[in-house]
């Protein structure tokens, strides 16, 4: 969670830092394409970027916490994501081809890691994120394995 | 069977060094005209002889070996390379013979072997060994061909439909006329004055005889359209052999591509309004690990649609049918969907005070109603007999047929929108093809209980569990 409050904090701060440049920009620059009801309030926009920018911020991160799950039965792979829209994926241990876990230079401050799951096809491929490091590796270790065990040939 | 170290064909450099030195070899008689025995031409002369020598170089170092278990090109002109493709990875062989190659009795060999196996290009041999080629690295038993469908002489009308071929005479003539320019230009034929004069001769041509041209032009697109997809689709042929597809074609370049029966995942059929009018629809192959699969691993560019098919269920089995409806629920999001990029458009125009852009956007806006409401119309599923079908599109409408053992994983996803309607998109993955195929906007119970039919296994750990599936609906 405090990982994505922190890359939403980033990406929204410098969306905000450059909504609030262009707008100093356009209002120095005196353009006249601007309809007149706009001009002389172009900063409000820098304000509204910051504004949503901040709820990004509080909101999302718990919001997608509490939707994202993610679930190892005997040979499936399960995972939800989304906040507002939300997504279900079910892949066969049988089909994945490559399991593979990074970790970012966030990630790797906070002790986290995220597991990739490959199958041939892009649509069915999935990644979990947020998992601690121990359990990533161990995930992966397991699902590779039993991936091996399981093939069948599909793609 | 490990057999001896073989060359490519003798005549093959005839072809190269003919194919690439005409424009050399053009080069140096012009220079010959204009300059005399200038430098320019010992220069194009100098390039011609190491031309050739390239060429007999390149096919006196280039081997084959067709092994046991691989099939080894050795290259040797410069450092040497030895690329070896494992039998079994090669996913298809595709022989094709233009027209010089055909003159000489020669064959172009492409080898597919999927992403990770690379591929292989013996150009070329006869085509006799072409055919030998074919069957050992593609079979192992001999069966005689067995011909599954075909293209009839009146199905070549249609290709003006598919708007694909509309523009090819302007291409033509652009490339013509730039050819004529260029050639112009090198021959000092074409000076200053002259193009001014044509320019004023062009500005004085009567009304009518520019409308006449026109009107020329108008008719000569559908006609050309017809001919250059006539060139490229002579006779074209889908034919079983040895457990793979061979799909030829052509009337100057032959081309004839193999399709392995058990990398086949399904089948696409694709066609827009006006070939949908015509009852006109184009047929593709889906197949695992296939390069530049939108034309190679075409089945029938343009036939009735029985008759299209026809030729798919003899290759994948009956296409399930009929397709069910998605919900009513779906219409409104459809038409939402198709009138919103013009609409936006549109209120934006108004806030910059645009407002002739406004109203164009609007008129869209309107337009997009029908359409809108033929997508929902459009949407379909089905599934029976192993094989999973969905349709969607209405400017460029799709149906996939899929067999069921191929799908690698379902993805279920329900935007806010789409929760408050109850519905739910299903992405069917699929290791071939585009790798995913939707089913958009299917009601949410529906979406569920389709997967589970499919593959009971993977869901019922879910379906019964008090996290998933259903329970997660808020």
């Amino acid at each position: 969670m405090a990982h994505w409050a922190i890359e939403y904090l980033l990406l929204w701060g410098l969306g905000f830092g450059l909504a609030l440049g262009v707008a100093a920009w356009i209002d120095d620059s005196g353009w006249d394409a601007l309809p007149g009801w706009l001009s002389g309030r172009v900063g409000w926009l820098a304000y509204l970027v910051g504004a949503v920018g901040l709820l990004m911020v509080t909101v999302a991160p718990v919001w997608r916490y509490r939707v994202h799950r993610w679930e190892v039965s005997a040979d499936v792979v399960y995972t939800r994501t989304g906040w507002f829209s939300r997504e279900w994926l079910l892949v066969p241990v049988g089909r994945i081809q490559t399991v593979e876990t990074g970790q970012g230079w966030l990630e790797r401050m906070l002790g986290l890691a995220t597991i990739e799951i490959n199958t041939a096809s892009h649509t069915g491929s999935s990644e979990v994120s947020g998992l601690p490091v121990d359990v990533a590796t161990r995930l992966a270790d397991d699902l590779a394995h039993r991936a091996h065990d399981l093939r069948d040939d599909a793609t | 069977m490990t057999g001896p170290a073989q060359r490519l064909h003798p005549l093959t450099f005839v072809v190269g060094a003919v194919r690439e030195l005409v424009a050399l070899l053009a080069a140096g008689m012009t220079g010959l005209v204009v300059g005399g025995l200038s430098t320019a031409f010992y220069f194009t002369l100098v390039g011609l002889a190491f031309g050739l020598f390239f060429h007999i170089a390149g096919w006196a170092t280039f081997t084959y070996i067709v092994r046991e278990d691989r099939i080894e090109l050795r290259r040797s002109l410069i450092g040497r390379s030895v690329k070896s493709i494992p039998r079994d990875r090669i996913r298809g062989v595709d022989i094709s013979t233009s027209l010089p190659h055909r003159l000489l009795g020669l064959a172009v060999v492409h080898i597919d072997a999927g992403a990770d196996g690379g591929e292989g290009e013996l150009n070329a041999v006869s085509r006799h060994e072409a055919e030998r080629l074919r069957r050992v690295l593609l079979t192992r038993t001999e069966q005689p061909r067995r011909v599954l469908g075909r293209m009839r002489r009146r199905w070549y009308v249609y290709a003006p439909l598919s708007g694909a071929y509309l523009l090819t005479p302007f291409a033509l003539a652009g490339s013509l006329l730039g050819t004529l320019y260029n050639l112009g230009d090198d021959l000092g034929l074409i000076t200053q004055e002259r193009v001014e004069s044509a320019g004023h001769s062009a500005v004085g041509l009567p009304t009518a005889l520019v409308v006449a041209l026109a009107i020329l032009v108008l008719i000569a697109m559908p006609v050309m359209s017809v001919i250059v997809f006539t060139l490229f689709n002579w006779d074209f042929t889908v034919h079983e052999r040895d457990g793979s597809l061979v799909a030829e074609r052509g009337l100057v370049t032959r081309r004839s591509v193999s399709l392995e029966r058990r990398r086949l995942r399904g089948v696409e059929f694709a066609d827009n309004p006006f070939e949908r009018a015509a009852g006109v629809t184009r047929l593709g192959a889906l197949i695992t690990g296939l390069g530049d699969a939108a034309h190679r691993g075409r089945l029938l560019p343009a036939a009735p649609r029985p008759a299209a098919e026809a030729l798919a269920t003899r290759v994948l089995g009956a296409i399930p049918g009929p397709l069910l409806p998605h919900p009513t629920a779906a219409r409104g999001r459809r038409v939402a969907r198709a009138m919103a990029p013009p609409a936006g458009v549109a209120l934006l125009a108004v806030a910059a005070g645009q407002f002739w852009v406004a109203y164009v956007c609007a008129v869209l806006a309107v337009f997009a109603v029908p359409l809108g409401l033929d997508r929902y119309r459009q949407l379909g599923h089905a599934t029976g007999s192993g094989l999973l079908t969905v349709r969607s599109g209405s400017l460029r409408r799709r149906q996939v047929v899929i067999e069921h053992g191929a799908i690698v994983g379902w993805r279920v996803r329900r935007t806010l929108f789409q929760r408050r309607l109850g519905l739910a998109t299903l992405f069917v993955a699929v290791g071939a093809g585009e790798g995913g195929y939707t089913a958009l906007d299917m009601a949410e119970g529906d979406a569920v209980a389709l997967a589970a039919s499919i593959t009971p296994a993977w869901l019922a750990p879910f379906l019964d569990a008090p996290l998933p599936v259903d329970a997660a609906a808020p």
